[in-house]
């Protein structure tokens, strides 16, 4: 029976429940439970989704004090002996992941975006060079496999519920922090086109009514993008560029509207889950990368798709 | 006081080319470059040299010699000492074996804390602050947006640091590790023109394994616990496109698309 361990991270339930598929991915048929560890919060989320879960009550450990989280992993791992450890790569996943590997000698990946089987091996898949290749990674040398996940890559769909086990654990390594929280507050939004999760963009066959993009966009909750050719020609700000000498997006949706696609704006999109293209040539290289391309006008394509989704909403 | 800055030579990425033909990124003939946020914890350091002149700044990387020339502009902008941790044996070591040897050699070293970027442009681990800090037991941030220079004394500090959904205040005990972000927009000055030639040389020092002592088959790729197994391009082409008009039938197809994917 092969144990995995899941960090949760309180401040992002979700990343840390599609954790599960991930294990699913690495022991696919054999047999395997999960173990979620959660720090002063004992949430209904987890119940029915993890076999066990460890809760550890303490006001001592704060959830930035990554020392004794390690110093509570560290003490679990004697006693259960993980096959595998997984950390999502949140803000503090991120800090921590690296010092549970250190701590525990186990080789550790980070920002896995993929689980692959190779010759009886779990291959992790990680992007490096900013996205622009990937990288196979096994373990090495030692029997645990630790990474850390990329959020919002795996999705968990729970087929059975589980029991789960209630442990509550009470750490006997704890030291007195070396870091204090003062003061936090949320971060205003900031509208980057890369944080929106649709873009739709516009290019050259737009250049006559660009604005005619941001109809659209309100529709769908999204924001605008520009190639570099509207940039140039002072009708989208530069703020808004996407491509190499603009910004990398990666969007959920990108709806590109008359844009060409050369190779820098390409260069641009990372990540793109979906692409919808819209040109009069139905050839233009941004077709390849295309879900859907829509061979026609682009400004007329808005106008339809806006009295679709309004006629459809009533 | 006394600041070590340990930094990171990578390739400049965004001169990358994709060769589209063969599937495969053209890496030759790319140029070298401070890792930007390095040069951002850099430039930190030597602005609080510039406001006190007894700071001491220690850069260390670990790299190969070759990179000397790219340590020798760094030293003329201001830094006192490089050490450059360089050893055929450490090629092909993974970050748990990196962190190792820089912390070996950060052991024997005082100072008042470590500055790092958060994450490099190449690898992008974000593993090696963490790590020495790990091993050196001392407390770690990430993407430290701003240092509070009135605040650092000579047992703490105190930091402003992007969380990605808050900004948090936080008191750090020093010795620590402050990994600063590229938000933090601290900028490195330029080498001043009387600097431009000045030989630099006998600031540097080569650390090799004769003085860390590692075993053979604790660095490189035999002491990693983690190994490549294989690299690939991202495929661009793999999508089955669907084709359509602007028309009633061509719009359904889009919103269906669209509906399915719960963008509508």
């Amino acid at each position: 029976m092969k144990r995995s361990l899941i960090y949760f991270d309180e401040e992002d339930f979700q990343n840390s429940i599609d954790l599960l598929e991930v294990v699913n991915q690495i022991y696919k048929d054999s047999e395997y439970e999960t173990y979620a560890i959660c720090f002063n919060h004992n949430d209904g989320v987890i119940d029915g989704k993890f076999d066990y879960l460890i809760t550890i009550q303490n006001g001592e450990i704060k959830n930035y004090d990554v020392q004794n989280i390690t110093n509570c992993i560290e003490e679990l791992h004697h006693i259960y002996d993980f096959d595998s450890i997984l950390i999502p790569a949140t803000y503090l996943g991120r800090m921590l992941a690296p010092r549970v590997s250190m701590r525990l000698k186990i080789g550790l990946v980070a920002d896995v975006t993929a689980i692959e089987h190779n010759n009886g091996q779990v291959e992790m898949v990680r992007p490096a060079f900013s996205g622009k290749i990937f990288a196979g990674i096994v373990n090495w040398n030692c029997k645990t496999i630790m990474m850390s996940v990329r959020p919002n890559v795996f999705v968990y769909e729970p087929d059975v519920i589980k029991k789960t086990e209630k442990i509550k654990f009470k750490p006997t390594t704890l030291e007195p922090s070396k870091i204090k929280l003062l003061e936090t507050k949320e971060k205003e939004k900031i509208k980057d086109i890369r944080e929106s999760e649709i873009l739709v963009s516009g290019g050259g066959g737009v250049i006559g009514d660009f604005k005619h993009l941001y109809l659209l966009a309100h529709e769908l909750s999204g924001m605008v993008s520009a190639s570099r050719s509207l940039v140039d020609s002072g009708i989208a700000s530069r703020s808004i560029q996407v491509g190499q000498s603009g910004k990398t997006v990666s969007p959920k949706l990108y709806i590109a509207l008359g844009i060409y696609g050369s190779l820098q704006h390409i260069e641009g999109l990372k990540n793109v889950e979906n692409i919808i293209c819209v040109n009069t040539n139905k050839d233009a290289p941004i077709c390849s990368l295309a879900d859907i391309v829509v061979e026609g006008d682009a400004i007329e394509f808005i106008d339809k798709l806006i009295e679709k989704i309004i006629k459809n909403r009533i | 006081m006394k600041i070590i800055c340990l930094i990171k030579f990578i390739p400049d990425v965004d001169n990358f080319t994709y060769d589209y033909e063969k599937n495969v990124l053209v890496r030759e003939n790319v140029k070298l470059i401070l890792n930007p946020e390095d040069a951002c914890a850099l430039a930190f350091a030597l602005r609080i040299k510039e406001k006190n002149i007894e700071t001491f700044i220690e850069i260390i990387s670990m790299a190969p010699q070759s990179t000397i020339p790219l340590i020798e502009d760094l030293l003329r902008r201001g830094v006192d000492k490089a050490t450059l941790i360089s050893d055929k044996l450490y090629v092909g070591s993974d970050t748990y074996v990196t962190s190792r040897i820089i912390a070996k050699y950060l052991r024997e070293e005082e100072y008042d804390f470590i500055l790092t970027g958060s994450h490099s442009l190449d690898g992008d681990t974000a593993h090696i602050p963490s790590q020495i800090a790990e091993i050196l037991q001392i407390s770690q941030l990430s993407n430290i947006v701003k240092v509070y220079e009135d605040s650092l004394e000579k047992d703490s500090v105190i930091v402003l640091v992007d969380c990605e959904k808050t900004l948090s205040k936080y008191e750090m005990v020093l010795p620590s590790v402050l990994s600063i972000g590229k938000e933090s927009k601290y900028k490195l000055p330029f080498v001043k023109y009387k600097d431009l030639e000045l030989n630099v040389r006998d600031r540097i020092s080569v650390i090799t394994n004769e003085e860390l002592k590692f075993l053979h088959d604790e660095v490189g790729t035999y002491g990693s616990l983690t190994k490549v197994n294989r690299t690939f391009a991202r495929k661009l082409n793999k999508k089955e496109k669907v084709v359509v008009s602007n028309d009633d039938e061509g719009i359904d197809a889009v919103y269906k698309f669209l509906k399915d994917k719960g963008f509508v």
